[in-house]
């Protein structure tokens, strides 16, 4: 805006109370002042927004201004100072341990080392020992079968089951109530399959397994 | 044409040691802070004290502007002057302040504060004070900052972080508003225009 140029009474009037406060540049102070010489309204109006400014910039003067006291914010900046360092803290220790990629790598294969250690040398829990009716115990050579009577049936029941089927107790009956039957040798040539089939078509049987003998 | 200057209490005179202060603030120096504190007290103190309902209110706020200019020092990248930055924080706070309390009011009208008001000087202070009031926040800001601390429409825009044109617009409403409420200023009868407040 140059001092040549003229500016319009709106424009000018938006300006004055700018140009009352002192704080237009220079040129546009020129330029209100020369409308203003010439224009009756903005005249009367930079008259009252004179009075206007010298009333509302001394209104409330009397109020005493207190003394700066510095004691609160420099406590709210010690705590937030104090909560910065210990931020910093904390991220400079993590940077300690974790500083360079190669430092990173090395601390991660010394931790999986570590668990891969602990894992191998762990004390392991010992197995539970158990066996199967199928696993033979002391017996001389011959065809076994284990079974399981029903707990109802008395020993002379079972016996008399067993009777006509060639088939002689060796063991038993356990405290689970296992027996071990013997396949009487005249009936060598029975398979012990056929045995337990016809074993288990009998309801005072529950359960009925040939023993495995591993040749040696 | 001569006009009485009634000065600048806010902005004061512009400090050549301000943006070292500032530069030093940034290093977290805090002799340099309680120097940038004592210098802004009186004039934020003073343009807090005109828009916010007491004085209490008044200085907390002035600790949470100092505080952000503490914290916030580095962020200042000189693309508006020093007051203006610090200025433009208040404005924000003030605002704020006033609507946590829902209102929006001069200190001096409070009777609830009037031991820690400023007497009335005049009838004409009470009138003044009262038809400031009567504005709302956005153009009775854009009066103080004006009347009160001496900035110029371009700071003002900078302060309220809005264009030039809506810093003129608020002036031009509150003009309008001020002159139908203040009859002393175009000598028309007082005392039925003070019935209108």
């Amino acid at each position: 805006m140059s001092s040549s140029e003229v500016i319009s009474h709106e424009d000018a009037r938006e300006l004055l109370p700018w140009l009352v406060n002192e704080s237009l540049a220079d040129e546009e102070r020129d330029l209100v002042n020369q409308h203003a010489r010439n224009c009756v309204i903005c005249r009367r109006e930079l008259e009252e927004l004179e009075r206007l400014h010298e009333s509302i910039a001394t209104v409330g003067d009397a109020s005493p201004v207190p003394a700066p006291d510095l004691r609160r914010i420099n406590a709210r900046i010690d705590a937030m100072m104090a909560k910065e360092h210990r931020g910093r803290l904390l991220i400079s220790r993590l940077r300690e341990i974790v500083g360079s990629p190669l430092r990173l790598a090395f601390a991660m294969q010394t931790a999986l080392l570590v668990v891969l250690g602990a894992a191998l040398f762990w004390p392991q829990a010992e197995q539970a020992e158990f066996t199967t009716l199928t696993v033979p115990e002391q017996l001389p050579d011959g065809q076994y079968i284990r079974v399981v009577f029903d707990p109802n049936l008395d020993s002379s029941e079972w016996s008399g089951l067993l009777d006509g089927m060639s088939l002689t107790i060796v063991d038993g009956p356990s405290d689970r109530g296992v027996a071990t039957l013997r396949i009487a040798a005249s009936a060598s040539g029975t398979n012990p399959d056929t045995v337990i089939t016809n074993l288990l078509s009998n309801p005072g049987v529950l359960f009925a397994v040939p023993v495995r003998i591993e040749q040696q | 044409m001569t006009r009485k200057k009634a000065g600048n209490p806010a902005t004061g005179p512009a400090s050549a040691d301000e943006q070292a202060l500032l530069d030093a603030v940034k290093h977290r120096d805090r002799r340099a802070f309680t120097q940038l504190y004592h210098l802004y007290h009186a004039r934020l103190h003073g343009y807090l004290r005109r828009v916010l309902a007491n004085a209490a209110i008044a200085e907390e706020v002035l600790d949470d502007v100092m505080l952000v200019v503490w914290k916030d020092a580095r962020k200042f990248r000189g693309d508006a002057a020093i007051s203006s930055w610090i200025f433009g924080i208040a404005y924000r706070k003030a605002m704020t302040a006033a609507r946590k309390e829902g209102r929006y009011q001069s200190l001096l009208d409070r009777s609830a504060d009037a031991d820690t008001m400023p007497a009335a000087s005049s009838q004409d202070d009470g009138l003044i004070r009262a038809a400031l009031q009567a504005l709302s926040p956005d153009h009775r800001q854009v009066v103080e900052l004006t009347y009160y601390c001496g900035f110029s429409y371009r700071e003002i825009a900078e302060i309220a972080e809005c264009p030039v044109n809506t810093v003129k617009t608020r002036m031009f409403h509150a003009r309008r508003r001020l002159k139908f409420l203040l009859p002393a200023l175009d000598g028309t009868d007082k005392e039925n225009k003070r019935e209108q407040l």
